[in-house]
């Protein structure tokens, strides 16, 4: 991620960027996953690391070797995510689970690069599958923004997933 | 008494669906499988150096591994044993001691209670802190890195219970030297299943391949499935064996060497490595594991609750949380004697796969949870399921320990698996639990004439 400034954007740049945050969480509500791959950047790096709990005194660095992530995904591999979503054969979505994605705390800066914006929000995503079974899971974003033919798109996303246990039996969702 | 063992008849091919929901039946595991079994602990590369521990279970019981100064391993029960609390509420770390957060006891990293808060002021001094160590599990033992505890004093040694399947084991233990390594973070993820079914499902189910992961092998159109058709129209299995008849422990092999990692797209790197090492495979291991098992896509089971799979290149561990509830562990595992890029390559197509949010993983979780969740009505928990598939269609295969069936779509390893449930749920104690490597001894002289 670039280093953090705290210059603002102009307000118009502001509210098409958030405007753009709560469109993409509907797009992704809504299933409609080509219209969201349009929104990421060519570039586009989205990824969430694993974490273990670790005491604040703890300082052997690694004891395993390398961390490991749950997404750590450039375009083509969101796009296999999507056409594994699409074929109409996995069983777990269908019928469909109704997931509302509810962002919020988002704050935009001005990246070091012109047209790039560093934005924080935290995403609560909301899945209601089968039965009364309801699962709510949380996580802390920060993503890089570029404007590109003057439509925001997202390059970069960290993902800071809430949960040391991932309390679904799967996670066939974005975030 | 409920007759606990009578849940599965006709040698493993029918099960009573009151076994997957039946918390007096769990109960009941707790006590005969988990409290009596080897369990996996820990990989001996995830706590290089002394003072380096790992927090994990053993049935449901909260397990502290540390690495000892003189390099020995310990595992000691959670918790503190003035008012129970738990000591550690890390994963793993490395620490010289572990500080209970409730009246500040502290243990050493051998478990010895080291320091007792106004041990003068309020206990006289008389306290005699020699009697409130940590409890230790009583036995810990390793196998070419692989760290097993057991509650049990009366169990066979490790390498008595691993049998026969050790020279199966060694495809990956001991293929090269410096042996194995996992990679990675836990992934840790909770399923609403009983934990007979993960295993199952891993053990012998290649049925499922072609049907439960469809979504995901139309997307992933690069990966080659040895012989899986989308929608299990087809199946070519010529070369694969389902290996079982080993104290509970079994094996799903394909036999060519290189499919284990057809998987991976652009694998020619891989392929190339497979081949500069195969003779020192072979020296090691002779030709029939270091041509035909070696680089194969392999599917293991140490019974009761650890898998993994060399080639597809994922590690796990089920901890039962109820008879209904399990967290699944899981890592990428790789050859210590395997490049960086390679190892990073391993984990990397094992997080996309089978990882949390694995293109195949994510297709199993809710046929899990719903098999168990539709045996806890009433009466639906009176009826039976089935492992019945080929049965009767196995026997020896001249140079290999086991009983072995033809194919990885058999249902023979989950009948072992289920039979060797049987014997420990209807046994009081070791004494009463059949030992059987099949074959034994057929393997080791076929072995010798083969290489």
């Amino acid at each position: 991620m670039p280093a953090e400034t705290h210059a603002l954007l102009s307000i118009d740049q502001h509210l098409a960027l958030t405007q753009t945050l709560y469109r993409e969480a509907r797009l992704l509500d809504e299933e409609r996953y080509a219209d969201w791959l349009e929104l990421l950047a060519d570039d586009v790096h989205y990824r969430m690391p694993l974490t273990a709990r670790r005491f604040r005194a703890d300082r052997s660095a690694a004891l395993a070797e390398g961390p490991g992530y749950v997404f750590d995904d450039d375009k083509g591999r969101l796009g296999l995510r999507v056409q594994r979503l699409e074929s109409g054969l996995v069983w777990a979505e269908d019928p469909r689970n109704r997931v509302r994605r509810i962002v919020s705390n988002v704050e935009i800066y001005r990246a070091e690069t012109d047209g790039e914006a560093t934005v924080h929000s935290v995403i609560e995503v909301h899945r209601s599958r089968i039965d009364a079974q309801q699962r709510r899971l949380t996580a802390g974003r920060t993503d890089l923004w570029r404007l590109e033919g003057g439509s925001w798109r997202l390059v970069q996303r960290l993902i800071q997933f809430d949960h040391p246990v991932v309390i679904d039996s799967n996670l066939n969702v974005f975030f | 008494m409920t007759d606990y063992a009578g849940l599965v008849s006709a040698a493993g091919a029918m099960q009573r669906r009151q076994m997957y929901a039946d918390p007096a039946v769990y109960e009941q595991e707790l006590e005969r499988i988990f409290g009596r079994c080897w369990l996996f602990l820990v990989h001996e590369s995830q706590i290089p150096q002394p003072g380096d521990f790992f927090r994990t279970f053993m049935g449901e019981d909260d397990v502290l591994v540390v690495r000892q100064k003189d390099r020995s391993i310990k595992a000691f029960l959670n918790t503190c044993t003035h008012r129970g609390n738990r000591l550690c509420r890390a994963d793993r770390g490395n620490a010289k001691a572990f500080a209970c957060n409730y009246h500040g006891w502290a243990f050493g990293a051998d478990g010895a209670l080291v320091n007792v808060p106004l041990e003068k002021d309020a206990y006289f001094s008389e306290i005699d802190k020699s009697r409130f160590g940590l409890v230790e599990v009583e036995q810990v033992a390793s196998y070419k890195g692989l760290v097993f505890g057991c509650f049990d004093r009366g169990a066979p040694s490790l390498a008595d219970y691993l049998g026969d399947m050790k020279w199966y084991l060694d495809v990956w233990l001991d293929a090269l030297p410096g042996g194995s390594v996992l990679l990675g973070e836990a992934q840790k993820v909770e399923i609403p299943t009983n934990w007979k079914l993960p295993v199952e499902n891993v053990c012998g189910d290649g049925y499922h391949l072609g049907w439960a992961h469809a979504g995901a092998m139309k997307a992933v159109q690069s990966m080659d499935f040895s012989g899986f058709t989308v929608g299990n129209a087809s199946v070519d299995l010529e070369g694969g064996l389902s290996i079982a008849g080993l104290n509970g422990h079994s094996l799903l092999a394909t036999l060519d060497g290189v499919s284990g990692y057809s998987f991976y797209p652009d694998n020619g790197d891989i392929m190339r490595w497979l081949e500069a090492n195969r003779p020192t495979v072979i020296e090691r291991l002779g030709r029939v594991r270091g041509e035909k098992f070696w680089g194969s896509q392999l599917n293991f089971t140490i019974f009761p609750n650890l898998q993994f799979l060399p080639g597809l290149n994922w590690f796990r561990v089920y901890h039962p949380k109820g008879p209904g509830r399990i967290e699944q562990w899981t890592w990428a595992m790789a050859e210590q004697a395997m490049p960086e890029a390679i190892k990073q390559r391993i984990l990397d197509n094992q997080l996309l796969t089978f990882g949390p949010a694995g293109l195949f993983d994510n297709d199993d979780g809710d046929n899990l949870a719903a098999c168990t969740e539709q045996s806890r009505g009433w009466r639906t928990r009176q009826m039976d399921v089935y492992t019945n598939m080929a049965q009767g269609h196995s026997g020896r295969r001249p140079g290999l320990p086991g009983d072995i069936a033809v194919g990885v779509v058999s249902e023979h390893n989950q009948r072992y698996f289920y039979r060797r449930w049987q014997e420990h749920m209807a046994a009081a104690d070791w004494r009463a639990v059949p030992q059987y490597n099949l074959n034994s001894l057929h393997a080791a002289e076929g072995l010798a004439h083969a290489g």
